[in-house]
């Protein structure tokens, strides 16, 4: 079931780069400079375990684990990346991306206490929902200053409570 | 009026390590008078153009960031082992982030240890100044910072975070709520804007209708023609003279380059963990375990206040991001009161965040279909949130690596902190009653997060009235060395419950007044 709450017109701020094109299809794989095609298609289905929105297009998942390939360009993090890897799919008959839900859980379960695994889901959290096209989708506006804040746009428009006193 | 650029000898110099609150507040205090200031930062000097509209992009132009760990049974050790505090580092420090709430400590809460009595594992103690001393310092502060609801200035208008909060705790019989007092303009005041209600106020806040050091002070302090401002300066060590006294501050500058500033007097204005790791990192032959740690006090009964925050799902839109953040409070807990089996109060007040940081800070770790389900209904999420005070205790305390240094050479801080039997007991009557405020107004569900790193950083360097209880005196001049003042958050002979700003601002204005008489005479 898709379930998209108050979907909005969301803004980076004009001074930050804008994010980066997924190309569609598999050809998308070509952003990737430092993981292999095999490692970005496991921590995308990672990604989209750990955090599953229906509604978000894959290329949104996609885009998170372009930032796990630009912070892989240091050797820790990229020695991290590996291990997590490795491990996710050691004991599994099939690549991570082609178990059911559940065992893609499971799995995931099984390394939650690991370094990697923490690394892998704080990184997630902090690039899935750091995208415009996530915050449109979960009705988050961003930057407001180069459109005047929010002082005519809402601030105070919630009306399924009753209407406050004057005097606070 | 070019800013002057005083000799690395001149001995007649106010040398202030640090450009926030206290350190950015002092600076301008004493330039106004009369007295030649130099002020070291260790962050940049930025302009409010380069501030971003952005969670995560300002987090990481804005804080201080240099390695630190985190040792201790809170939770914060596990989630943010590496950033077990957050504050700023730039010209302006903390209040660049900050939120704008401004309130003022009760006499009750600065004899807290005569009025809780001896809570056991506690080493509370009273503040060695009243607060009908430190009242006229408050309403000087007040006044320079536009502070709403004082001096005739408007109050802060109520945003939808805030009708939400207001109704559940008027279904729930409470009494004192209120928007509350904010340093943020509600009309244009002290050549500074209104607001906007962009919700940015913590990303540095580009608009600039908040007070802080950065557009209020420091601007002031350049224009006296007094205040020499070395930002991108790191301060290492600080040095003393034959007789004990501060002479000179150690530092690094853009460059790499290190110099020597000798000075008449070293003000100290790092926050918690920096300025007990400087006077640790300072020892002598005069002082081995550090300066001014001759009863061991430096660094320890570190405070973060009872903080934290309920996040709640409602069936309608709530657009919490929209406007000012933190614009409520509700006071009805704010007193000590032993029926309720803790010591000390807390403040409910509002918490927002934009869904990049909620959905880091809302439960660390938390994944799944339940983690996804929340956080896609962020539209209709409400924020409410607590500060109250937590318990000194001497083992929670900033230490100095035995292993590791930083770029400086400067020993690593670890940061230990124990959470108090009374600091759990408040915790959980402060989960409880932000979730009922919420509930009566309508919540389906509410999230528990647990508490993340603190800005209200307390205590590390005391003030008492007996040295061999703390570091400084009832001045923030350190007991045993003349001349070594602290002027942050660290002096706090105990929290309160309250948001320290206000309180650090007056302090520092007060203990210009006091810096100025000596200079005089």
């Amino acid at each position: 079931m898709k379930t998209v709450h108050g979907r909005v017109t969301a803004f980076k701020d004009p001074k930050l780069p804008t994010a980066i094109a997924i190309p569609k299809g598999p050809e998308w794989a070509q952003v990737l400079k430092n993981l292999t095609h095999a490692q970005a298609e496991t921590l995308v289905s990672v990604i989209r375990t750990l955090c599953p929105h229906e509604c978000l297009d894959i290329s949104i998942y996609r885009r998170a684990v372009s930032h796990f390939d630009r912070l892989a360009a240091a050797a820790e993090v990229a020695g991290t990346i590996d291990r997590f890897c490795e491990a996710i799919v050691s004991g599994w008959p099939l690549a991570f991306g082609a178990l059911a839900e559940t065992y893609r859980v499971q799995a995931l379960q099984r390394l939650q206490e690991t370094a990697e695994f923490m690394f892998v889901q704080r990184m997630a959290v902090r690039y899935l929902y750091d995208d415009v096209e996530v915050w449109a989708a979960f009705g988050y506006q961003g930057a407001s200053v180069h459109l005047g804040g929010y002082v005519g746009r809402g601030f105070n428009d919630l009306d399924w409570l009753p209407d406050l006193p004057n005097d606070l | 009026m070019l800013a002057p650029i005083y000799e690395f000898s001149a001995d007649d110099v106010v040398v202030i390590i640090g450009s926030g609150a206290g350190g950015g507040t002092l600076a301008n205090e004493l330039c106004q008078r009369g007295l030649k200031t130099i002020l070291l930062e260790a962050g940049r000097h930025i302009t409010p153009a380069e501030f971003v509209n952005d969670d995560w992009a300002a987090y990481e132009m804005l804080s201080w960031l240099d390695k630190r760990t985190a040792s201790g049974n809170w939770r914060v050790a596990r989630d943010h082992p590496n950033a077990p505090s957050w504050h700023c580092k730039l010209v302006g420090g903390t209040t660049v982030h900050w939120s704008g709430c401004t309130y003022r400590l009760t006499q009750a809460e600065m004899q807290a240890r005569s009025l809780y009595g001896d809570v056991p594992g506690t080493s509370l103690i009273d503040w060695p100044l009243s607060l009908a001393e430190l009242e006229p310092y408050y309403d000087q502060a007040e006044r320079k910072m536009g502070v709403t609801r004082t001096n005739g200035l408007p109050a802060m208008p109520p945003n939808n975070n805030f009708k939400v909060m207001y109704w559940g705790a008027k279904r729930l019989g409470l009494r004192e709520i209120s928007t509350g007092r904010h340093a943020i303009n509600t009309v244009p005041y002290d050549n500074r804007p209104a607001t906007i209600q962009d919700g940015f106020s913590v990303s540095g806040d580009q608009h600039g209708a908040r007070w802080s050091t950065l557009n209020v002070e420091i601007p002031k302090a350049l224009e006296s023609g007094r205040l020499d401002l070395r930002a991108s300066c790191r301060a290492t060590g600080i040095e003393h003279d034959n007789n004990g006294a501060a002479k000179a501050v150690i530092y690094v500058d853009a460059n790499g380059i290190t110099h020597r500033q000798a000075a008449a007097v070293v003000v100290v204005a790092g926050n918690c963990i920096e300025s007990p790791r400087l006077l640790l990192n300072s020892a002598s032959g005069r002082y081995p375990d550090g300066l001014a740690n001759g009863f061991g006090h430096v660094g320890r009964h570190y405070l973060r206040h009872i903080i934290q925050t309920v996040w709640s799902i409602f069936p309608h839109p709530v657009n919490m991001h929209r406007g000012e953040l933190m614009g409520g409070l509700i006071a009805d807990f704010s007193r000590h009161d032993p029926s309720r089996g803790f010591a000390g109060g807390y403040y409910i007040e509002l918490n927002a965040m934009g869904l990049p940081t909620t959905a880091a800070f809302l439960n660390p770790g938390w994944w799944g279909r339940d983690f996804a389900d929340v956080i896609a209904q962020y539209a209709n999420m409400a924020g409410i949130f607590m500060t109250g005070e937590d318990m000194p205790q001497p083992g929670n305390r900033v230490t100095l690596s035995e292993t590791e240094t930083d770029a400086f050479g400067v020993p690593v801080a670890n940061l230990h902190y124990d959470d108090h039997l009374n600091d759990l007991l408040m915790r959980n009557h402060g989960y409880k009653t932000l979730t009922a405020i919420h509930q009566a107004a309508g919540a389906t569900r509410s999230i528990e997060a647990p508490a993340y790193p603190a800005s209200h950083n307390l205590g590390s360097n005391r003030m008492s009235a007996k040295p061999e209880d703390g570091v400084l005196d009832r001045n923030g001049e350190a007991h045993e060395v003349k001349n070594l003042f602290i002027a942050d958050g660290s002096a706090f002979a105990s929290g309160g419950a309250c948001n320290p700003t206000l309180s650090i601002v007056a302090l520092a204005i007060r203990q210009a007044d006091f810096i100025a008489k000596r200079a005089q005479s």
